[in-house]
Protein backbone atom coordinates (compact mmCIF):
# COMPACT_ATOMS: atom_id res chain seq x y z
CA UNK A 1 0.00 0.00 0.00
CA UNK A 2 1.24 3.47 -0.83
CA UNK A 3 2.39 5.55 2.12
CA UNK A 4 0.25 8.59 1.40
CA UNK A 5 1.82 10.91 3.96
CA UNK A 6 5.34 10.29 2.75
CA UNK A 7 4.34 10.93 -0.85
CA UNK A 8 2.86 14.28 0.07
CA UNK A 9 -0.65 15.12 -1.02
CA UNK A 10 0.13 18.21 -3.00
CA UNK A 11 3.35 17.24 -4.69
CA UNK A 12 3.00 13.51 -5.07
CA UNK A 13 -0.67 12.67 -5.34
CA UNK A 14 -2.28 15.94 -6.44
CA UNK A 15 0.05 17.57 -8.93
CA UNK A 16 -1.89 20.64 -10.02
CA UNK A 17 1.03 22.21 -11.87
CA UNK A 18 1.09 19.25 -14.22
CA UNK A 19 -2.66 18.59 -13.99
CA UNK A 20 -2.27 15.03 -12.75
CA UNK A 21 -3.93 13.30 -9.85
CA UNK A 22 -3.08 9.86 -8.57
CA UNK A 23 -5.78 7.20 -8.57
CA UNK A 24 -4.64 6.34 -5.06
CA UNK A 25 -6.70 9.17 -3.57
CA UNK A 26 -9.85 7.43 -4.85
CA UNK A 27 -9.10 3.84 -3.89
CA UNK A 28 -6.56 3.82 -1.05
CA UNK A 29 -7.94 2.66 2.33
CA UNK A 30 -5.36 4.62 4.34
CA UNK A 31 -6.14 7.86 2.52
CA UNK A 32 -9.84 7.28 3.04
CA UNK A 33 -9.37 6.87 6.81
CA UNK A 34 -7.43 10.10 6.86
CA UNK A 35 -10.18 11.90 4.91
CA UNK A 36 -12.68 11.08 7.64
CA UNK A 37 -10.49 12.80 10.21
CA UNK A 38 -9.10 15.69 8.19
CA UNK A 39 -12.07 16.58 5.96
CA UNK A 40 -15.30 15.31 7.41
CA UNK A 41 -14.47 16.09 11.04
CA UNK A 42 -13.34 19.64 10.19
CA UNK A 43 -15.38 21.00 7.29
CA UNK A 44 -18.93 22.38 7.26
CA UNK A 45 -21.41 19.74 6.11
CA UNK A 46 -25.01 20.00 4.95
CA UNK A 47 -27.41 18.31 7.38
CA UNK A 48 -30.94 19.14 6.26
CA UNK A 49 -33.63 21.75 5.82
CA UNK A 50 -35.70 23.46 8.47
CA UNK A 51 -38.90 22.64 6.58
CA UNK A 52 -38.22 19.00 7.51
CA UNK A 53 -38.60 19.81 11.22
CA UNK A 54 -41.24 22.55 11.42
CA UNK A 55 -42.65 21.74 14.90
CA UNK A 56 -41.11 21.17 18.36
CA UNK A 57 -40.20 17.50 18.72
CA UNK A 58 -39.74 16.98 14.96
CA UNK A 59 -36.60 15.15 13.94
CA UNK A 60 -34.79 13.98 10.81
CA UNK A 61 -31.94 11.48 10.95
CA UNK A 62 -29.12 12.70 8.73
CA UNK A 63 -25.41 11.98 8.33
CA UNK A 64 -22.07 13.74 8.67
CA UNK A 65 -19.27 11.79 7.06
CA UNK A 66 -19.83 8.16 8.06
CA UNK A 67 -21.74 9.09 11.19
CA UNK A 68 -25.45 9.19 11.85
CA UNK A 69 -26.75 12.43 13.34
CA UNK A 70 -30.14 13.61 14.54
CA UNK A 71 -31.41 16.97 13.32
CA UNK A 72 -34.22 17.99 15.67
CA UNK A 73 -36.19 20.88 17.07
CA UNK A 74 -36.51 20.90 20.86
CA UNK A 75 -39.53 21.88 22.94
CA UNK A 76 -38.54 25.54 22.83
CA UNK A 77 -38.15 25.53 19.05
CA UNK A 78 -34.33 25.53 19.03
CA UNK A 79 -32.63 23.44 16.33
CA UNK A 80 -29.95 20.90 17.35
CA UNK A 81 -27.73 18.34 15.64
CA UNK A 82 -26.66 15.39 17.81
CA UNK A 83 -24.53 12.32 17.22
CA UNK A 84 -27.02 9.46 16.97
CA UNK A 85 -25.27 7.30 19.53
CA UNK A 86 -26.12 6.55 23.15
CA UNK A 87 -23.48 7.72 25.63
CA UNK A 88 -23.83 4.45 27.59
CA UNK A 89 -22.91 1.80 24.97
CA UNK A 90 -23.19 3.61 21.65
CA UNK A 91 -26.46 2.16 20.33
CA UNK A 92 -28.39 4.41 17.94
CA UNK A 93 -30.96 6.27 19.98
CA UNK A 94 -33.07 6.93 16.90
CA UNK A 95 -33.65 4.31 14.22
CA UNK A 96 -36.42 6.08 12.31
CA UNK A 97 -35.75 8.27 9.29
CA UNK A 98 -37.94 11.09 10.59
CA UNK A 99 -40.84 11.78 12.92
CA UNK A 100 -41.92 13.54 16.08
CA UNK A 101 -40.98 12.53 19.61
CA UNK A 102 -40.63 13.91 23.13
CA UNK A 103 -37.56 11.72 23.84
CA UNK A 104 -34.89 9.64 22.10
CA UNK A 105 -34.68 6.35 23.95
CA UNK A 106 -31.89 3.85 23.54
CA UNK A 107 -33.42 0.41 23.02
CA UNK A 108 -30.33 -1.36 24.45
CA UNK A 109 -30.37 -0.38 28.16
CA UNK A 110 -33.01 2.34 28.12
CA UNK A 111 -31.08 5.59 28.57
CA UNK A 112 -33.34 8.35 27.33
CA UNK A 113 -32.63 11.87 26.09
CA UNK A 114 -34.79 14.95 25.66
CA UNK A 115 -34.96 16.72 22.30
CA UNK A 116 -32.49 19.23 23.79
CA UNK A 117 -30.01 16.36 24.17
CA UNK A 118 -30.12 16.20 27.96
CA UNK A 119 -30.02 12.76 29.59
CA UNK A 120 -33.43 12.53 31.27
CA UNK A 121 -34.02 8.83 31.85
CA UNK A 122 -31.61 6.31 33.39
CA UNK A 123 -33.08 2.94 34.37
CA UNK A 124 -32.45 2.07 38.03
CA UNK A 125 -30.99 5.51 38.68
CA UNK A 126 -31.83 5.22 42.36
CA UNK A 127 -31.17 1.52 42.85
CA UNK A 128 -28.15 0.75 40.66
CA UNK A 129 -26.48 4.15 40.41
CA UNK A 130 -27.48 5.24 43.94
CA UNK A 131 -28.29 8.61 42.33
CA UNK A 132 -24.53 9.18 41.92
CA UNK A 133 -24.44 9.39 38.10
CA UNK A 134 -24.08 13.03 37.02
CA UNK A 135 -26.64 13.15 34.21
CA UNK A 136 -25.47 16.58 33.11
CA UNK A 137 -22.20 15.00 31.88
CA UNK A 138 -23.86 12.33 29.77
CA UNK A 139 -26.14 14.15 27.33
CA UNK A 140 -26.08 13.44 23.59
CA UNK A 141 -22.97 14.70 21.83
CA UNK A 142 -23.89 17.91 20.05
CA UNK A 143 -22.08 19.54 17.14
CA UNK A 144 -20.05 22.49 18.42
CA UNK A 145 -21.04 24.61 15.42
CA UNK A 146 -24.40 24.87 13.72
CA UNK A 147 -25.69 27.37 11.18
CA UNK A 148 -29.19 27.93 9.84
CA UNK A 149 -29.04 29.69 6.50
CA UNK A 150 -32.14 30.44 4.42
CA UNK A 151 -33.81 27.26 5.62
CA UNK A 152 -30.78 25.01 5.24
CA UNK A 153 -28.99 23.49 8.24
CA UNK A 154 -25.19 23.13 8.27
CA UNK A 155 -22.89 21.79 10.96
CA UNK A 156 -19.22 21.23 11.70
CA UNK A 157 -17.60 18.97 14.28
CA UNK A 158 -14.67 21.37 14.56
CA UNK A 159 -15.08 24.15 17.13
CA UNK A 160 -12.15 25.95 15.50
CA UNK A 161 -13.66 26.04 11.99
CA UNK A 162 -14.56 29.55 10.83
CA UNK A 163 -18.27 30.44 11.02
CA UNK A 164 -20.26 29.07 8.09
CA UNK A 165 -20.67 32.36 6.25
CA UNK A 166 -16.95 33.03 6.53
CA UNK A 167 -16.32 29.47 5.31
CA UNK A 168 -18.42 30.35 2.23
CA UNK A 169 -16.95 33.80 1.62
CA UNK A 170 -18.33 35.46 -1.52
CA UNK A 171 -19.49 32.04 -2.71
CA UNK A 172 -22.65 32.70 -0.69
CA UNK A 173 -24.01 34.56 -3.72
CA UNK A 174 -23.85 31.34 -5.72
CA UNK A 175 -25.44 29.28 -2.93
CA UNK A 176 -28.27 31.80 -2.95
CA UNK A 177 -29.03 30.84 -6.55
CA UNK A 178 -30.27 27.54 -5.09
CA UNK A 179 -31.85 28.84 -1.89
CA UNK A 180 -33.61 32.05 -2.88
CA UNK A 181 -37.08 32.17 -4.35
CA UNK A 182 -37.25 31.91 -8.13
CA UNK A 183 -38.61 35.44 -8.16
CA UNK A 184 -35.47 36.70 -6.39
CA UNK A 185 -36.99 36.93 -2.92
CA UNK A 186 -34.73 36.00 0.03
CA UNK A 187 -35.01 32.32 0.94
CA UNK A 188 -38.46 30.79 0.79
CA UNK A 189 -37.67 27.29 -0.43
CA UNK A 190 -39.09 24.08 1.00
CA UNK A 191 -38.32 20.42 0.51
CA UNK A 192 -40.51 18.68 -2.03
CA UNK A 193 -41.39 15.10 -1.12
CA UNK A 194 -38.99 12.76 0.64
CA UNK A 195 -35.22 12.49 0.51
CA UNK A 196 -33.90 10.10 -2.12
CA UNK A 197 -31.11 7.84 -0.80
CA UNK A 198 -29.12 5.28 -2.70
CA UNK A 199 -25.74 3.57 -2.83
CA UNK A 200 -23.19 3.77 -5.63
CA UNK A 201 -20.10 1.53 -5.76
CA UNK A 202 -17.58 4.34 -6.18
CA UNK A 203 -15.50 6.73 -4.13
CA UNK A 204 -17.41 9.84 -2.97
CA UNK A 205 -15.10 12.13 -4.96
CA UNK A 206 -16.34 10.82 -8.32
CA UNK A 207 -19.79 12.42 -7.93
CA UNK A 208 -18.27 15.38 -6.07
CA UNK A 209 -15.98 16.32 -8.97
CA UNK A 210 -18.75 15.69 -11.46
CA UNK A 211 -20.95 18.29 -9.77
CA UNK A 212 -18.10 20.82 -9.52
CA UNK A 213 -18.72 21.64 -13.15
CA UNK A 214 -17.63 18.72 -15.27
CA UNK A 215 -19.19 19.91 -18.51
CA UNK A 216 -16.93 17.53 -20.43
CA UNK A 217 -19.12 14.55 -19.62
CA UNK A 218 -22.23 15.84 -21.40
CA UNK A 219 -21.72 13.22 -24.08
CA UNK A 220 -22.87 10.71 -21.44
CA UNK A 221 -26.29 12.33 -21.47
CA UNK A 222 -26.63 12.40 -25.22
CA UNK A 223 -29.20 9.61 -25.22
CA UNK A 224 -31.33 11.44 -22.65
CA UNK A 225 -31.13 14.62 -24.67
CA UNK A 226 -32.27 12.67 -27.72
CA UNK A 227 -35.20 11.18 -25.83
CA UNK A 228 -36.23 14.65 -24.71
CA UNK A 229 -37.26 14.24 -21.09
CA UNK A 230 -37.18 18.00 -20.56
CA UNK A 231 -40.32 20.01 -19.92
CA UNK A 232 -39.82 22.52 -22.71
CA UNK A 233 -41.01 20.62 -25.73
CA UNK A 234 -37.90 18.92 -27.03
CA UNK A 235 -34.27 18.33 -26.13
CA UNK A 236 -32.75 20.12 -23.19
CA UNK A 237 -34.95 22.53 -21.26
CA UNK A 238 -32.17 25.10 -21.05
CA UNK A 239 -30.73 24.89 -24.58
CA UNK A 240 -31.87 28.37 -25.62
CA UNK A 241 -30.45 29.87 -22.43
CA UNK A 242 -27.14 28.13 -22.99
CA UNK A 243 -26.81 29.38 -26.53
CA UNK A 244 -27.15 33.07 -25.71
CA UNK A 245 -25.18 33.20 -22.44
CA UNK A 246 -21.48 33.18 -21.55
CA UNK A 247 -20.68 29.84 -19.93
CA UNK A 248 -18.35 30.21 -16.95
CA UNK A 249 -16.60 27.98 -14.47
CA UNK A 250 -16.05 29.81 -11.19
CA UNK A 251 -13.68 28.61 -8.46
CA UNK A 252 -12.82 29.97 -5.02
CA UNK A 253 -9.21 28.98 -4.47
CA UNK A 254 -9.02 29.71 -0.76
CA UNK A 255 -12.29 27.97 0.08
CA UNK A 256 -12.54 25.00 -2.27
CA UNK A 257 -16.04 25.86 -3.50
CA UNK A 258 -16.84 26.02 -7.20
CA UNK A 259 -19.72 26.22 -9.62
CA UNK A 260 -20.73 26.69 -13.19
CA UNK A 261 -22.85 29.71 -14.14
CA UNK A 262 -24.46 31.15 -17.24
CA UNK A 263 -24.05 34.89 -17.66
CA UNK A 264 -26.75 36.51 -19.73
CA UNK A 265 -26.14 39.48 -22.03
CA UNK A 266 -27.24 42.83 -20.67
CA UNK A 267 -30.91 43.61 -21.29
CA UNK A 268 -31.57 40.26 -22.91
CA UNK A 269 -34.95 38.71 -22.00
CA UNK A 270 -35.02 35.12 -20.78
CA UNK A 271 -36.23 32.72 -23.47
CA UNK A 272 -39.44 30.82 -22.75
CA UNK A 273 -39.34 27.40 -21.15
CA UNK A 274 -41.72 24.80 -19.67
CA UNK A 275 -43.91 25.04 -22.74
CA UNK A 276 -45.40 21.64 -21.89
CA UNK A 277 -47.49 23.32 -19.22
CA UNK A 278 -48.95 26.82 -19.70
CA UNK A 279 -49.46 27.25 -15.94
CA UNK A 280 -45.85 26.39 -15.19
CA UNK A 281 -44.51 28.42 -18.11
CA UNK A 282 -46.44 31.47 -16.92
CA UNK A 283 -45.26 31.00 -13.34
CA UNK A 284 -41.59 30.93 -14.31
CA UNK A 285 -41.93 33.80 -16.78
CA UNK A 286 -43.50 35.89 -14.01
CA UNK A 287 -40.76 34.89 -11.56
CA UNK A 288 -38.00 35.77 -14.03
CA UNK A 289 -39.46 39.24 -14.51
CA UNK A 290 -39.66 39.73 -10.74
CA UNK A 291 -36.14 38.44 -10.24
CA UNK A 292 -34.75 40.99 -12.65
CA UNK A 293 -36.51 43.78 -10.79
CA UNK A 294 -35.25 42.62 -7.39
CA UNK A 295 -31.70 41.55 -8.26
CA UNK A 296 -30.75 43.99 -10.99
CA UNK A 297 -27.56 43.08 -12.85
CA UNK A 298 -26.95 39.99 -10.68
CA UNK A 299 -30.15 38.52 -12.18
CA UNK A 300 -28.11 37.97 -15.34
CA UNK A 301 -26.30 35.18 -13.45
CA UNK A 302 -28.04 31.83 -13.85
CA UNK A 303 -26.99 28.87 -11.74
CA UNK A 304 -25.46 25.62 -12.88
CA UNK A 305 -24.13 22.65 -10.88
CA UNK A 306 -21.63 23.46 -8.16
CA UNK A 307 -20.12 22.13 -4.98
CA UNK A 308 -19.56 23.44 -1.50
CA UNK A 309 -16.42 21.79 -0.19
CA UNK A 310 -16.22 18.96 0.47
CA UNK A 311 -19.37 16.98 -0.33
CA UNK A 312 -22.45 19.17 -0.81
CA UNK A 313 -23.58 19.49 -4.41
CA UNK A 314 -25.81 22.28 -5.66
CA UNK A 315 -28.07 21.95 -8.66
CA UNK A 316 -29.79 25.33 -8.73
CA UNK A 317 -31.43 25.44 -12.12
CA UNK A 318 -34.05 22.69 -12.29
CA UNK A 319 -34.19 20.12 -10.99
CA UNK A 320 -33.33 22.37 -8.05
CA UNK A 321 -31.63 20.04 -5.63
CA UNK A 322 -29.01 19.67 -2.95
CA UNK A 323 -27.10 16.39 -2.86
CA UNK A 324 -24.71 15.07 -0.26
CA UNK A 325 -22.09 12.46 -1.13
CA UNK A 326 -21.80 10.50 2.11
CA UNK A 327 -18.60 8.42 2.26
CA UNK A 328 -19.26 4.76 3.00
CA UNK A 329 -15.76 3.40 2.77
CA UNK A 330 -13.32 4.14 -0.06
CA UNK A 331 -15.33 2.10 -2.53
CA UNK A 332 -18.90 3.18 -1.82
CA UNK A 333 -20.93 6.39 -1.66
CA UNK A 334 -24.40 6.91 -0.25
CA UNK A 335 -26.15 9.71 -2.08
CA UNK A 336 -28.87 11.73 -0.40
CA UNK A 337 -30.76 14.17 -2.56
CA UNK A 338 -33.11 16.90 -1.37
CA UNK A 339 -35.49 18.52 -3.90
CA UNK A 340 -36.40 22.16 -3.44
CA UNK A 341 -39.24 24.29 -4.67
CA UNK A 342 -40.53 27.74 -3.87
CA UNK A 343 -42.78 27.27 -0.85
CA UNK A 344 -45.15 29.82 -2.37
CA UNK A 345 -45.37 28.11 -5.79
CA UNK A 346 -48.87 27.00 -6.90
CA UNK A 347 -49.69 23.30 -6.41
CA UNK A 348 -49.72 22.75 -10.20
CA UNK A 349 -46.12 23.95 -10.39
CA UNK A 350 -45.01 21.74 -7.51
CA UNK A 351 -46.71 18.69 -9.04
CA UNK A 352 -45.17 19.39 -12.43
CA UNK A 353 -41.71 19.78 -10.92
CA UNK A 354 -42.07 16.62 -8.84
CA UNK A 355 -42.65 14.61 -12.02
CA UNK A 356 -39.77 16.31 -13.80
CA UNK A 357 -37.37 15.88 -10.87
CA UNK A 358 -38.15 12.17 -10.59
CA UNK A 359 -37.51 11.44 -14.25
CA UNK A 360 -34.32 13.53 -14.28
CA UNK A 361 -32.52 12.87 -10.97
CA UNK A 362 -32.07 10.14 -8.40
CA UNK A 363 -31.65 6.38 -8.80
CA UNK A 364 -34.54 6.18 -11.27
CA UNK A 365 -33.84 9.46 -13.03
CA UNK A 366 -32.57 9.04 -16.54
CA UNK A 367 -29.80 11.63 -16.31
CA UNK A 368 -28.40 10.46 -12.99
CA UNK A 369 -28.40 6.84 -14.19
CA UNK A 370 -25.93 7.84 -16.89
CA UNK A 371 -23.63 9.39 -14.32
CA UNK A 372 -23.78 6.41 -12.01
CA UNK A 373 -22.73 4.07 -14.80
CA UNK A 374 -19.61 6.17 -15.33
CA UNK A 375 -18.62 6.54 -11.67
CA UNK A 376 -19.25 2.87 -10.94
CA UNK A 377 -17.06 1.52 -13.73
CA UNK A 378 -14.41 4.23 -13.49
CA UNK A 379 -13.89 3.36 -9.84
CA UNK A 380 -13.83 -0.38 -10.44
CA UNK A 381 -11.31 0.02 -13.25
CA UNK A 382 -9.01 2.13 -11.07
CA UNK A 383 -8.61 -0.27 -8.13
CA UNK A 384 -6.18 -2.73 -9.67
CA UNK A 385 -2.48 -2.90 -8.95
CA UNK A 386 -1.55 -1.83 -12.47
CA UNK A 387 -4.29 0.77 -12.83
CA UNK A 388 -3.16 2.56 -9.66
CA UNK A 389 0.23 3.29 -11.18
CA UNK A 390 -1.25 5.67 -13.74
CA UNK A 391 -2.67 9.09 -12.80
CA UNK A 392 -5.78 10.75 -14.18
CA UNK A 393 -5.43 13.81 -16.39
CA UNK A 394 -6.78 17.17 -15.20
CA UNK A 395 -4.93 19.34 -17.70
CA UNK A 396 -7.91 20.81 -19.55
CA UNK A 397 -7.69 24.60 -19.69
CA UNK A 398 -4.72 24.72 -17.33
CA UNK A 399 -3.37 28.28 -17.24
CA UNK A 400 -6.35 29.95 -18.94
CA UNK A 401 -8.06 31.21 -15.79
CA UNK A 402 -9.00 34.84 -15.23
CA UNK A 403 -8.65 36.48 -11.83
CA UNK A 404 -10.96 39.44 -12.39
CA UNK A 405 -13.62 38.45 -14.87
CA UNK A 406 -16.10 41.03 -16.10
CA UNK A 407 -18.53 40.98 -19.00
CA UNK A 408 -20.83 43.77 -20.10
CA UNK A 409 -20.41 45.60 -16.82
CA UNK A 410 -20.86 42.73 -14.39
CA UNK A 411 -17.96 41.45 -12.29
CA UNK A 412 -18.10 37.75 -11.41
CA UNK A 413 -16.60 36.89 -7.97
CA UNK A 414 -14.07 34.06 -7.96
CA UNK A 415 -11.43 32.83 -10.38
CA UNK A 416 -13.17 32.31 -13.69
CA UNK A 417 -12.69 30.15 -16.74
CA UNK A 418 -14.82 31.31 -19.67
CA UNK A 419 -15.72 28.15 -21.55
CA UNK A 420 -18.12 29.72 -24.03
CA UNK A 421 -15.74 29.02 -26.88
CA UNK A 422 -13.54 26.42 -25.16
CA UNK A 423 -16.70 24.38 -24.39
CA UNK A 424 -15.16 22.74 -21.34
CA UNK A 425 -12.48 22.98 -18.68
CA UNK A 426 -11.26 21.13 -15.61
CA UNK A 427 -10.64 24.37 -13.74
CA UNK A 428 -13.26 23.65 -11.06
CA UNK A 429 -12.18 20.04 -10.65
CA UNK A 430 -8.61 21.13 -10.00
CA UNK A 431 -9.94 23.52 -7.38
CA UNK A 432 -11.72 20.71 -5.55
CA UNK A 433 -8.50 18.72 -5.33
CA UNK A 434 -6.42 21.78 -4.46
CA UNK A 435 -8.56 22.27 -1.38
CA UNK A 436 -8.70 18.55 -0.72
CA UNK A 437 -4.90 18.41 -0.60
CA UNK A 438 -4.74 21.45 1.67
CA UNK A 439 -7.18 19.87 4.13
CA UNK A 440 -5.27 16.60 4.05
CA UNK A 441 -1.99 18.32 4.85
CA UNK A 442 -3.02 21.12 7.21
CA UNK A 443 -2.76 20.47 10.91
CA UNK A 444 -5.15 23.27 11.90
CA UNK A 445 -7.46 26.00 10.66
CA UNK A 446 -4.59 28.43 11.07
CA UNK A 447 -3.21 26.92 7.88
CA UNK A 448 -6.57 26.57 6.12
CA UNK A 449 -8.12 30.01 6.68
CA UNK A 450 -5.57 31.75 4.48
CA UNK A 451 -7.94 34.63 3.69
CA UNK A 452 -7.45 35.77 7.29
CA UNK A 453 -3.73 36.32 6.66
CA UNK A 454 -4.48 38.50 3.65
CA UNK A 455 -6.92 40.57 5.68
CA UNK A 456 -4.46 40.91 8.54
CA UNK A 457 -1.72 42.00 6.12
CA UNK A 458 -3.97 44.70 4.74
CA UNK B 1 -44.28 -13.67 38.58
CA UNK B 2 -46.76 -11.43 36.74
CA UNK B 3 -46.92 -11.09 32.95
CA UNK B 4 -44.95 -8.11 31.57
CA UNK B 5 -47.10 -5.06 30.88
CA UNK B 6 -47.02 -3.68 27.35
CA UNK B 7 -46.67 -0.03 28.28
CA UNK B 8 -47.07 1.11 24.68
CA UNK B 9 -50.79 0.38 25.07
CA UNK B 10 -51.28 2.57 28.15
CA UNK B 11 -53.07 5.89 27.76
CA UNK B 12 -52.65 9.01 29.89
CA UNK B 13 -54.82 8.71 33.01
CA UNK B 14 -54.12 5.00 33.44
CA UNK B 15 -53.02 4.07 36.95
CA UNK B 16 -50.10 1.70 37.36
CA UNK B 17 -48.53 -0.26 40.21
CA UNK B 18 -44.73 -0.22 40.47
CA UNK B 19 -42.44 -2.94 41.79
CA UNK B 20 -41.67 -1.04 45.01
CA UNK B 21 -45.40 -0.91 45.83
CA UNK B 22 -45.87 2.70 44.72
CA UNK B 23 -48.74 3.72 42.43
CA UNK B 24 -48.75 6.37 39.75
CA UNK B 25 -50.96 7.92 37.10
CA UNK B 26 -49.69 8.21 33.56
CA UNK B 27 -49.32 11.80 32.38
CA UNK B 28 -47.97 11.06 28.89
CA UNK B 29 -46.62 8.14 26.94
CA UNK B 30 -43.76 8.68 24.46
CA UNK B 31 -44.61 5.25 22.98
CA UNK B 32 -40.98 4.12 22.96
CA UNK B 33 -41.87 0.99 24.98
CA UNK B 34 -39.27 1.92 27.58
CA UNK B 35 -40.55 4.95 29.50
CA UNK B 36 -43.74 6.55 30.81
CA UNK B 37 -44.18 10.01 32.30
CA UNK B 38 -46.27 9.54 35.45
CA UNK B 39 -47.26 11.28 38.67
CA UNK B 40 -46.87 9.39 41.94
CA UNK B 41 -50.11 8.76 43.82
CA UNK B 42 -48.62 6.69 46.64
CA UNK B 43 -45.05 5.85 47.57
CA UNK B 44 -44.74 3.72 50.70
CA UNK B 45 -40.92 3.73 50.60
CA UNK B 46 -40.59 7.46 50.02
CA UNK B 47 -43.75 9.50 50.72
CA UNK B 48 -41.97 12.67 49.53
CA UNK B 49 -42.38 11.45 45.95
CA UNK B 50 -46.18 11.61 46.09
CA UNK B 51 -47.37 14.26 43.65
CA UNK B 52 -44.06 14.45 41.78
CA UNK B 53 -43.85 13.65 38.09
CA UNK B 54 -41.10 11.28 37.00
CA UNK B 55 -40.10 9.05 34.15
CA UNK B 56 -41.06 5.47 34.96
CA UNK B 57 -39.02 2.62 33.48
CA UNK B 58 -41.07 -0.10 31.78
CA UNK B 59 -39.58 -2.89 33.87
CA UNK B 60 -40.70 -1.14 37.06
CA UNK B 61 -44.37 -1.37 36.00
CA UNK B 62 -45.85 -4.46 37.67
CA UNK B 63 -49.50 -4.14 36.76
CA UNK B 64 -52.35 -1.86 35.82
CA UNK B 65 -54.40 -0.76 38.80
CA UNK B 66 -58.07 -1.68 38.55
CA UNK B 67 -60.81 0.79 39.34
CA UNK B 68 -60.57 4.41 40.43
Amino acid sequence: MTDARSLGYRRGLVDLAAGRISREIFVNEEIYREELERLFARAWLFVGHESQIPKPGDFFVSGMGEESVILCRDRTGKVHVFLNSCRHRGMKVCRYDEGTTPVFTCPYHGWSYGTDGKLVGVPYFREAYHEKLDKSLWGLIEVPQLCLYKGTVWASWDPMAPPFLEYLGDFVGYLDLTLDGWDGSEGGTEILGGIQKWLIPCNWKFPAENFCGDSYHNISHRSVDLVGIGPSGSGRRDMQERQMARRLHVAFYERGHQTGVYLFPKDQPMPPSYQHSPVVAEYFAHCEAERRKKRGEWARVIGSPGEIFPNTALHPRQPRTIAVWHPRGPHQTEVWRWYLVDASAPPEVKDFLRDYYIRYSGPAGMTEQDDMENWNYAHAASRGTIARRYPYSYEQGLGFETERYEWQGLHIPGTVMDITEAKSSEHNLRNLYRRWAEFMEAESWDELATWRFARAAE
Amino acid sequence: MSEPVNIRLLDPGTRIVLDDGATAEIVSNPLDGVWLFARYLTAPDDPARVGSEEMIFAQDVVEIQDGP
